[in-house]
């Protein structure tokens, strides 16, 4: 089905992303620049934010693509419950468009931090972790600001409606601090909205799709997402 | 008209047609020395009202929003009802008046920069002068409308000197009063005329009240004298020039600061021991293309909302002067 896979001046993972979503079946990528503005996303039956560094991380990481006019477009597709990923920068995006709860703060270590991590799929119910319960992915992260940060309230609601996604964990599985790579609260990875049809991560799935990239676990998500696109 | 406040130089009348509006009377009176000085000059009124009319419509004309709104037989201004804040400002450009006997200082000399002071509206005390945080520890004025009334003071002290100086006159020092209308709008209030302002020519010679305040010329011809010359100047070349405001963006109490701690390590290593705490903030240097004004202030906390700031982990702080 057709997704849109947005770029903006600073992206820098959109062919690795169109590469990936192209080699599943039923996956139709097109690129869309953000200066097209939303009218291409109207035949979208899902949108793709990849990572980067939109407009330099400039103000905040995602905070200068979050008020571009494409945005009211991702809104729309959002509301129709179409699924929308966003992938490290693109998920600093969608929360800074205020489209995910909380904020991607800077990492505890005040550094960029690339490297392998595992990650726990958590307590959701969304399409993206369908047939992946409690599994361990090892999948690699990227980036300087990947500390999530929320309310209490926004926190307690999150895990209350089974909307953490993904949680930065050991090799067993456990979510320990020894692990959590960037201080995020209560080792968050990746998080869901309301419906479950929007979904922001940190780690970097398109990165762990292919043997020789080390690893393939990265990829039941992007699948678990172009067909989330093909649904009714 | 029912009088609603009567002042020593002018009347403030119920508007019968609004409401939202009241009347400004100019009398013919003159005072000085806090009235201790009083005398009837016919034509004085008028010449008030008219330079006050010229002028509020010329600050309007560059963006700075007052209360007038049109003249009237009277002499009268129509004007937007505004409370009135407690405190006026006075900005200065050279030693004149009160400020050089507080600082024992001879008339004339230049000041390094313009001066904005407040003073206490309080005849009883004889209008003290008051500290900026005076006025926000008695919670006369916030901290916002301070700043507020300081940029515009400096806008209108900007806007009068280049009117003048087309004619060669030096604008010494005025005084302006705030009021706050139905709306909220916060807007310069009162009258704008020799009666609040110091205006000299080359010479040092004045064309404002210090004429009747030191028996030193007549009062009514410099006025008309100086009614002539604003009617020879023209505003329209003045251009609308760009105010500056900042605003500072800090992380959150209680949020950690990642960049502050690594701050605080460089230093600690470099030797300053006492450094207990580093938070990294930013600051945002907002070029205006006009004065302010309370919807352009309004603007401000938008910008913040939508952009400058994450209310999640950022507080903000607009600077106004």
């Amino acid at each position: 089905m057709a997704i849109a896979v947005i770029r903006f001046p600073g992206t820098n993972n959109e062919k690795d992303v169109m590469r990936v979503l192209a080699s599943i079946p039923g996956g139709d990528p097109y690129l869309v620049p953000n200066y097209d503005g939303p009218g291409p996303l109207a035949r979208a039956d899902g949108v793709f934010i990849p990572g980067g560094f939109s407009y330099g991380d400039y103000l905040r990481a995602g905070a200068v693509a979050s008020v571009e006019a494409i945005i009211d477009g991702v809104v729309e597709i959002a509301k129709a419950g179409k699924p929308v990923i966003g992938i490290c920068n693109g998920f600093q995006i969608l929360a800074e468009a205020g489209l995910l709860p909380g904020v991607l703060l800077p990492n505890k270590s005040a550094r960029f931090v690339c490297k392998w991590i595992n990650l726990r799929t958590c307590e959701t119910k969304s399409i993206y972790t369908e047939g992946l319960d409690s599994a361990i992915l090892r999948i690699p992260i990227a980036h300087a600001e990947g500390n999530y940060y929320c309310s209490e309230e926004d926190l307690h609601m999150l895990k209350g409606e089974g909307r953490v996604s993904f949680r930065y964990c050991n090799s067993e599985g456990e979510p320990t601090q020894e692990v959590n790579p960037n201080g995020s609260l209560d080792n968050i990875a990746g998080i869901v909205n309301e419906r479950g049809n929007v979904l922001g991560m940190m780690p970097h799935p398109e990165r762990a799709s292919r043997a020789i990239l080390g690893s393939t676990d990265g990829l039941a998500i992007l699948e678990n997402f172009v067909r989330a696109t093909k649904a009714p | 008209m029912s009088v609603i406040r009567e002042g020593k130089v002018k009347r403030v009348l119920e508007d019968p047609e609004s409401s939202q509006h009241v009347i400004i009377e100019f009398t013919n009176f003159v005072t000085a020395g806090d009235g201790a000085k009083k005398e009837e000059l016919e034509g004085k009124g008028r010449l008030a009202c008219d330079i006050t009319e010229f002028l509020l419509q010329y600050l309007s004309d560059k963006g700075i929003e007052t209360h007038y709104v049109e003249t009237l037989e009277g002499p009268k201004i129509r004007c937007f009802r505004a409370a009135i804040l407690p405190v006026e400002v006075v900005c200065r450009n050279v030693a004149a008046g009160s400020f050089c006997r507080r600082y024992g200082i001879d008339r004339g000399i230049e000041l390094s920069e313009p001066l904005v002071e407040f003073f206490l509206k309080d005849d009883k005390l004889g209008d003290p002068l008051i500290t900026e945080e005076a006025v926000m520890r008695l919670q006369l004025v916030n901290r916002s409308d301070i700043g507020f009334m300081k940029s515009i003071a400096l806008s209108v002290n900007h806007y009068l000197s280049e009117l003048f100086a087309q004619q060669n006159l030096r604008l010494v020092d005025f005084k302006l009063e705030f009021g706050r209308t139905a709306d909220g709008r916060l807007v310069v209030a009162d009258e704008i005329s020799g009666d609040t302002m110091r205006i000299w020519n080359k010479e040092g010679e004045s064309l404002d009240k210090d004429l009747f305040r030191e028996d030193s010329g007549d009062l009514l011809s410099a006025y008309v004298g100086l009614l002539d010359i604003l009617r020879k100047t023209d505003p329209k070349i003045i251009p609308i020039r760009s105010e500056e405001v900042h605003v500072m963006v800090m992380p959150k109490e209680g949020i950690k600061n990642p960049p502050g701690e690594v701050t605080r390590k460089g230093l600690i290593r470099l030797g300053f021991q006492d450094v207990k705490e580093v938070r990294v903030g930013k600051e945002f240097k907002i070029v205006l293309t006009r004065p302010l004004t309370s919807s352009l202030l309004k603007g401000l906390e938008l910008m913040n909302i939508k952009l400058l700031t994450n209310p999640i982990a950022e507080t903000h702080e607009v600077r106004l002067s």
